[in-house]
């Protein structure tokens, strides 16, 4: 009586999906993966609970999982089939990534979403061979956080919107000083620093070209800083991708390059004045890259349509303006920029005007599926030409031949 | 005589029937959520990554299957593959030969100890329960730039300095660091072995007039010489696996100077995302392991005296 009862029950559940695809109005729970800090959780379930508020019927349930463990836990939920309706993607690894997502330009000619209301960069960095797949939050150009105070006692003006690479040198020059250097380099620096300054690292087919001479000679000019003038510390092949920041905050290092992803955990860590500088530029004119973040729908979700219609909100001007004042992003809206400007960046000279330009001057962030296994051998082996080891031109070539 | 033969045949039967009736499916019972343990998580996964060694598989999508092509690519194209085969045998061997040399002497030494034996086990013993993890991390710190390795190295005007950014030395500290964690396990064992060696052979070979120089090397080596073995096997294979110590301390770097086969599979699998590839490597490394394991006991017979 008792079994019946039982197999009666699951029967009528396994039966629910069923029902929920036929009738549109009836309750959906969506499921969120994101990564973030557990102290970030209470700011992403504000936006879960603001796609209630607008759609009673949807319920977004947030899986929350650090940076790192979410890259490798992506795959894995995805080979096993538990992938989630709303997935989080940052624009370099849409490579890799984008085969799990749904294209959404159906879905976005068919709403009241326009996209001239975000930032172009990240619309393309968010597609993929001309299909959208995600609708961003954040955008951020990598540029260079400077110590104001140590400028001002070396006595040095304020970097220009369109400084070039010899006058970063000679301010870091002058800054490298009673045991303190005046940049701190690490491994990002020699993609960004480069194409800062004209220089290409992909061919016209979209693969690694590192040893065209454009990019050797740009590639130097950044490893020259520290292993001939000797005006950064080496990083070491196991450090992370920030390890710049930490001496920066100690005031071991007067400059370094970062994302305003981070502006706010800097200004929490400093006890001087923050700058914010463009990468230096080379003969040529300004050109910048951008990077960021989004949400898109998996290419597996039962729910696609209320999926999108939690995107919209997601990614709206409310939870841009929630995560613009909270510092956590730079929002990928432009109207709610605003919101990032006056709070987060609200002590730091310069923000609008230097982030305006450099939006102005941006270049396709150009990328492949290999840009993971790139990221990671630019870390393994640009300590040894920081350390006077190896030659650029032979480090990079190291690289190349193991990026088939 | 064929009554004999019958009987010796048929007493075990019913034994091993009753065997299966009564307790054997109880212990079979008991022992089911272990078994399916193993089963669920090492026999399934050992029986896919051989399969998935045969196919492209890209954690995402379908896998592909592409033939032995994974294996040609490896010992054939991959241009990094010698580097790290070249660097895992120079860790095992160096490791292995250090390691060993460091713990029988300490071992010995101890084991001469008066007073205080127990201690100094504890305190050679204590690094193997920290997390190897939290080992490297330390010692990462210690060798970083500017550290207090370096600073060490600069009062004794030593000429190393930046190991973990120098090619050839960046190596010699993962071995090192890995000593320090790895080389009390060896020592207790070993220590715990020359406490058996009869105290009555000593006696009388010191009575013949040997030196303790010779009661080491042709007595109490040879009675551990078993230990000795186990020791040396054992410490093979997980220095051919080595992986914790190069994650935290070098990720592989500076270049390839020390990346070993056990971080080349994380980093082909889970940052490539070629799961076919790193799953060949794998069994590339089951194979090195096997012949190498093989080998010491094909020589275990020149100088392994088991006491009969």
């Amino acid at each position: 009586m008792k079994r019946s009862l039982i197999f009666a029950a699951a029967l009528a559940a396994s039966s629910l999906p069923g029902i929920g695809a036929k009738a549109q109005d009836a309750p959906v729970t969506l499921t969120w993966q994101m990564w973030g800090e557990p102290n970030d959780a209470q700011l992403w379930q504000q936006l879960a609970d603001l796609v209630t508020q607008q759609y009673p019927n949807i319920k977004v349930q947030l899986q929350l999982s650090g940076w790192t463990d979410y890259w490798t836990r992506l795959p894995v939920l995805t080979a096993s089939g538990q992938v989630a309706d709303i997935v989080s993607m940052q624009s370099m690894r849409m490579p890799n990534f984008y085969s799990i997502l749904t294209p959404l330009d159906d879905y976005v000619k068919n709403s009241d979403v326009k996209v001239a209301d975000f930032e172009t960069s990240i619309m393309s960095g968010l597609s993929h061979d001309g299909k959208l797949y995600a609708l961003p939050y954040d955008v951020g150009p990598w540029m260079v956080f400077y110590n104001r105070d140590k400028f001002a006692a070396a006595g040095l003006k304020e970097p220009a919107k369109d400084w070039t690479f010899d006058d970063f040198k000679a301010d870091a020059k002058t800054l490298t000083k009673d045991g303190t250097y005046g940049y701190g380099t690490q491994g990002f620096d020699f993609i960004a620093g480069p194409v800062a300054l004209g220089a290409e690292y992909f061919n016209s087919d979209n693969e690694f070209d590192l040893t065209n001479a454009g990019f050797v000679d740009a590639f130097s000019k950044y490893a020259d800083l520290t292993a001939k003038d000797k005006l950064s510390p080496v990083f070491a092949s196991a450090a992370d991708a920030s390890a710049a920041s930490g001496r920066f905050a100690s005031g071991n290092v007067a400059m370094y390059i970062d994302g305003p992803w981070t502006l706010i955990t800097a200004q929490a860590n400093v006890k001087f004045k923050i700058g914010i500088a463009p990468l230096p530029r080379g003969s040529g004119p300004s050109r910048f890259i951008t990077a960021g973040s989004g949400w898109g729908i998996s290419a597996t979700s039962q729910h696609k349509d209320a999926a999108f219609k939690a995107l919209q909100v997601l990614s709206g001007p409310k939870a841009a303006e929630i995560l613009g004042s909270a510092g956590r992003a730079l929002p990928a809206r432009l109207a709610q920029q605003t919101a990032w400007y006056d709070g987060a960046a609200k002590n730091v000279s310069g923000t609008r005007d230097t982030l305006q330009y450099m939006f102005a001057h941006t270049t396709p962030f150009r990328i492949n599926e290999k840009w993971n296994q790139f990221e990671n051998l630019v870390m393994q082996y640009v300590p040894l030409t920081l350390t006077g080891d190896s030659k650029p031109e032979g480090v990079l070539s190291d690289i190349q031949s193991q990026l088939p | 005589m064929l009554g004999k033969h019958t009987d010796m045949i048929a007493r075990p039967r019913p034994r091993s029937r009753k065997w299966f009736r009564g307790e054997g499916w109880t212990a079979l019972f008991f022992l089911l959520p272990g078994l399916i343990g193993i089963v669920l998580f090492l026999v399934l996964p050992i029986l896919a990554s051989i399969a998935l060694s045969f196919t492209n598989w890209q954690l995402l999508g379908t896998p592909r299957f592409v033939g032995i092509s994974n294996y040609t690519r490896l010992f054939t194209t991959d241009p990094q593959f010698w580097t790290v085969m070249r660097n895992t045998i120079f860790f095992t061997v160096e490791y292995l030969v250090l390691n060993i040399v460091i713990s029988l002497g300490l071992a010995t030494w101890i084991s001469s100890l008066k007073i205080g034996q127990r201690w100094f086990r504890v305190i050679f013993f204590l690094p193997t329960f920290t997390p190897l993890i939290a080992v490297a991390m330390v010692w990462m710190l210690i060798f970083t730039s500017g550290g207090l390795f370096d600073s060490l190295m600069a009062a004794l005007s030593l000429p190393f300095s930046g190991v973990l950014n120098d090619r050839t030395l960046a190596m010699q500290a993962v071995v090192l660091t890995s000593i320090w964690a790895g080389v009390g396990y060896n020592t207790v064992l070993f220590n715990a072995a020359l406490d058996m060696v009869p105290a009555t052979y000593l006696e009388a070979a010191r009575i013949d007039g040997a030196t303790a120089w010779d009661r080491f090397w042709k007595i109490r080596l040879p009675l551990i010489s078993p230990t000795l073995f186990f020791g040396t096997v054992m410490t093979a294979i997980t220095s051919l696996q080595v992986f914790d110590q190069i994650f935290v301390m070098t990720k592989g770097g500076p270049g390839s100077s020390t990346a070993t086969l056990g971080y080349a599979i994380y980093q082909r699998g889970f940052q490539n995302f070629q799961m076919g590839y790193a799953s060949a490597i794998a069994w590339v490394m089951f194979a090195l392991i096997m012949a190498l394991t093989a080998l010491q006991f094909w020589f275990q017979r020149k100088w392994v005296h088991y006491d009969a």
